[in-house]
């Protein structure tokens, strides 16, 4: 079975929420900042299961020392968040292949 | 034809009559419609239409999100007063690759500025109607009913 963010959030405590209710534009930098390797998606890109919500381009950032990943999650009344989990190295080629280049 | 419109957070009073009006709307203009709604928003439209007089087709945002794909609708209008709305709308629109109206609104100018610059600097090409308004829908009335007449 592949993996589910929405479900992952749920069941397990083994994340971090760097930002919450925030704005996308705040949670995207908010990224680029944290993150030391970064690539750019497309809104509607699927990462770990979900479909990515925001405003192109987004960022998507790894920290490779403690393999995690930084993402933007978004939910109509609650804003977006930016949320760091684990990430094995197959998720992190998916997310690699959505690469647009496009940091603008 | 096919419309989906897309609501933002219910808190915003003026959203679930336009819901309504913007369904009929779609409806006597030949589109088989849909809203795709957080639970909250979906159930406020429910509510609103007790006997089923508009035959409301109602479905879960976040799930739709998960299903669409380029080309399963011919028009997407959207309910843009949040900041989160304005990354679903862009999401969307994005993913349909259709012809997009997003009502861009909110008690704040500077937020009406702001939401409208977010779908701009996507590179959207929807045409985006945006007013300050939030109690009152009959602003943002206006501005569809002009808009809408792009789609006629």
């Amino acid at each position: 079975m592949s993996f589910c963010l929405d479900t992952y959030l749920q069941q397990s405590d083994n994340y971090e929420i760097h930002a919450s209710k925030a704005g996308f534009k705040d949670c995207a930098m908010i990224i680029r900042f944290k993150a030391d390797d970064l690539v750019y998606i497309k809104p509607g890109d699927e990462v770990l299961g979900v479909r990515v919500i925001g405003i192109p381009p987004i960022p998507i950032g790894f920290d490779h020392e403690k393999g995690t990943v930084f993402l933007p999650y978004t939910k109509p009344c609650h804003g977006t968040s930016v949320v760091e989990l684990p990430i094995d190295e197959e998720e992190m080629e998916k997310i690699r292949k959505l690469d647009t280049g496009n940091k603008k | 034809m096919k419309a989906l419109v897309l609501l933002g957070c219910p808190e915003t009073p003026s959203q679930t009559p336009l819901a309504v009006y913007v369904y009929n709307k779609l409806t006597k203009m030949g589109y088989d419609t849909t809203i795709a709604a957080n639970p909250a928003a979906k159930k406020l439209v429910k509510v609103s239409d007790p006997e089923d007089y508009y035959h409301l087709d109602l479905v879960d945002l976040e799930r739709h999100l998960g299903e669409i794909k380029e080309g399963d609708y011919d028009l997407l209008v959207g309910f843009v007063h949040k900041d989160a709305a304005a990354s679903f709308f862009v999401t969307f629109d994005q993913i349909l690759q259709t012809k997009s109206l997003a009502l861009v609104f909110s008690r704040d100018a500077d937020e009406v500025a702001e939401f409208v610059s977010m779908i701009e600097e996507s590179g959207s090409n929807a045409l985006i109607t945006a007013v300050r308004a939030f109690h009152n829908p009959s602003p943002i009335k206006v501005k569809f009913d002009k808009a809408i007449k792009e789609f006629e």
